[in-house]
């Protein structure tokens, strides 16, 4: 019995040891999860992941960084990626763009990483592909939805674009019978950019994009806005304005009586998470085009499993939604996993190869495939309305859509 | 017509909700020589009772209600731990409560989890006025702003207990030697400037929903109506936050928001060159 204890609390100090001796050699801000097993003769395959795990879109880099665990459970359980056990890496981004260099170049040079899978936001992305992928010539894989136009060598996509998102969501909204659009976004770069496609698509399909303004990222305060959309006679605003604001602009625009008089609502960035901002009746009708909602794993034994998965290992706060590039996350790691495994062995140029046209037969919301020589991502699409605080499915993608990109 | 009138409203309203969360800045700037970058997390404490007790079912108003108190008594704590030691250096205070207001941002901030999370207005919806409808939350607002100023402005000016303030303010050791306990009159006026923050937060969150940096967005806004209006009376800061509060809301109807955001600050920075001891001068109510 008393060497039993002993033995317990050796073991224990030896666990606490080895944390302690990682959280020194990785310093602050820094996360390693080791598998339980190891390959002698090799070593493990290093994933880093570089996400914004503090700052104001904690909620969606969190939940990519639980993404990333899960599958890297998943697959060591699996007996690991070609014999090999993976080791996953994390570094907290912190929403700062100089923040997140510093702490990149740790996952590259430090920890010598074989691919960095991160970032959220365009800037980010802008800021840490460099150090990752020209003077760190190491993969890198950005999962979130965005505006197009990133062809930068060994940079793969696998969030929706401004084609995925809109080229069929847009027509359909005209079909139903929305004629005159308002176009309010954020000033920056996202917002512009899908705009300037939508308004291609609405102008081409017989709609007429009355109203186009941009806003302080930070403006709470939007009553010329809705007083010109409600003057204008809008009948659909396509919103790319973002939180802080859109809580208070959605507001506005219902007490100006814009949803009673028959004005609706959409926008390709709804996702679980952004029903949490609005009172139900607030946005009662808002559609929203995205490559997931957790409405589609009730058809979709694939995506049920996904979702129960996450939802069990991580029942926090920090949902599985597109909008937050969970998706796009597990997808990325998927395609990652499957290009390595034809690769057989882990350098850049020869996983960079198979990644160009890798495929995988389930993901959230279904299958996804590279499409060869564009660095982006084919998936499915899915059209959803806001009914009563949830989402319904109200229509889905024939196919895997093209995102037309580079 | 119409527009114009909405247009009033909408600039009225926006004006009424910064001199709401000015108040209480005013008040600990110009009555305790503080400058405390705190307040705003302040404004973002009572937003977050607010929301705590709507989602544990609690009817909204019983958390605006409860907020400025439960606020009021973290600024009496924070007061007697923190903030006295300061008073000798206004630098170092501006520091330390911009580290407070940091702990404070941060930890709602976890307790949220970053998100952005609704809190439905006790008196929703809009008042229709013919063809056009103002909100009637901001106008309950507008209304509360007014009773709420009225009533500061007649505790400083006409109770025993402005008076001490006052005298506290114009010369503490002639106040102490008179028989007035000046600590206790300094963290009574925080924990009051901090509960008309509470207050502040309570009112405006159905309206801007909770986040994390609602409290910092109006921060700086709430420190350029100070100056506007000048430190070191009541009305002064009052009077600069509905300008500041007027001037964003009314500048976006003439020219681009992106262009708005930056001009206010302009006007703010010109104005205050031209007249450094701001709208109202000198040590008045």
């Amino acid at each position: 019995m008393i060497a039993d204890r002993a033995q317990l609390t050796r073991r224990r100090f030896l666990s606490k040891f080895a944390f302690a001796a990682g959280a020194m050699t990785t310093g602050a801000g820094s996360w390693v999860i080791r598998p339980d097993w190891a390959n002698a003769a090799e070593g493990p395959i290093k994933v880093g992941i570089a996400t914004d795990l503090t700052g104001p879109i904690a909620y969606a880099g969190n939940a990519d960084a639980n993404v990333a665990k899960m599958i890297i459970k998943e697959i060591n359980n699996a007996g690991g990626l070609l014999g090999r056990p993976l080791e996953l890496y994390i570094e907290d981004t912190a929403s700062n763009e100089s923040v997140a260099v510093g702490n990149v170049r740790k996952l590259i040079q430090r920890d010598k990483v074989d691919m960095v899978l991160g970032g959220i936001t365009s800037s980010m992305r802008n800021a840490i592909k460099d150090p990752i992928t020209a003077r760190g010539k190491t993969l890198y894989i950005y999962p979130q939805l965005y505006e197009g136009k990133e062809c930068t060598p060994y940079v793969f996509c696998t969030g929706p674009t401004p084609a995925q998102q809109c080229d069929e969501f847009i027509p359909w909204l005209i079909k139903n019978g929305s004629k005159r659009f308002a176009l309010p976004g954020a000033n920056y770069v996202w917002p512009r950019t899908l705009n300037a496609h939508a308004r291609t698509l609405i102008e081409s399909h017989g709609g007429e994009v009355v109203f186009e303004e941009y806003y302080p990222l930070d403006q709470l305060e939007f009553s010329s806005t809705v007083n010109r959309i409600i003057s204008n006679k809008v009948d659909m605003v396509f919103n790319a304005v973002i939180p802080p604001g859109l809580g208070p602009f959605v507001k506005q625009l219902n007490e100006a009586g814009y949803l009673k008089n028959g004005g609706r609502l959409s926008a390709v960035t709804y996702d679980e998470n952004m029903l949490n901002i609005h009172q139900a009746n607030e946005i009662e009708g808002l559609t929203s085009c995205l490559d997931y909602f957790s409405a589609v794993a009730k058809d979709d034994p694939v995506s049920a499993k996904i979702q129960a998965a996450y939802d069990k290992d991580f029942p926090g706060p920090f949902l599985f939604a597109a909008g937050s590039a969970a998706t796009g996350t597990y997808r990325g790691l998927k395609l990652w996993e499957a290009a390595v495994k034809e690769a057989g062995k882990t350098d850049r140029e020869s996983v960079a190869a198979a990644l160009d046209h890798a495929k995988i037969a389930e993901g959230p919301g279904g299958p996804a495939e590279m499409v060869p020589g564009k660095r982006h991502c084919k998936m499915n699409m899915y059209t959803a309305v806001a009914k009563g605080g949830k989402f319904e499915i109200v229509r889905r993608s024939n196919q895997l859509v093209d995102p037309k990109e580079c | 017509m119409a527009n114009a009138f909405v247009a009033l409203f909408e600039i009225l309203s926006f004006g009424a909700i910064i001199v709401l969360i000015v108040l209480g800045l005013g008040i600990i700037a110009s009555m305790m020589g503080i400058f405390n970058f705190a307040q705003g997390e302040f404004v973002l404490l009572g937003a977050y009772i607010t929301y705590l007790g709507h989602s544990r079912g609690l009817p909204v108003w019983i958390g605006m209600a409860v907020a400025p108190f439960l606020v009021g008594l973290v600024g009496f704590v924070l007061e007697g731990l923190l903030i006295r030691r300061f008073y000798a250096a206004p630098i170092v205070a501006m520091l330390g409560t911009y580290a407070l207001g940091l702990i404070i941002r941060e930890t709602v901030r976890g307790l949220t989890g970053g998100l952005y999370l609704t809190v439905p207005e006790p008196i929703g919806g809009s008042i229709d006025l013919g063809t056009f409808h103002i909100s009637a939350w901001r106008f309950t607002i507008v209304v509360i702003t007014i009773l709420v100023m009225g009533a500061c402005h007649v505790l400083l000016s006409r109770t025993s207990f402005g008076l001490r303030v006052r005298a506290t303010l114009e010369n503490p050791a002639l106040a102490r030697a008179s028989g007035i306990s000046t600590p206790l009159i300094y963290g009574a006026t925080f924990a009051f400037g901090a509960a008309l923050a509470g207050l502040a937060g309570a009112l405006i969150v159905p309206v801007f929903t909770l986040f994390a940096d609602l409290g910092i967005r109006f921060l700086i806004q709430g420190f350029v109506a100070v100056m506007v209006g000048g430190v070191g009376s009541f009305i002064g800061p009052v009077m600069g936050a509905g300008v500041i509060g007027a001037l964003s809301a009314a500048l976006p109807w003439a020219i681009t928001p992106v262009l708005a955001d930056v001009f206010v600050f302009v006007l703010a920075i010109a104005f205050i060159k031209i007249r450094p001891q701001g709208l109202i001068a000198g040590k008045r109510v």
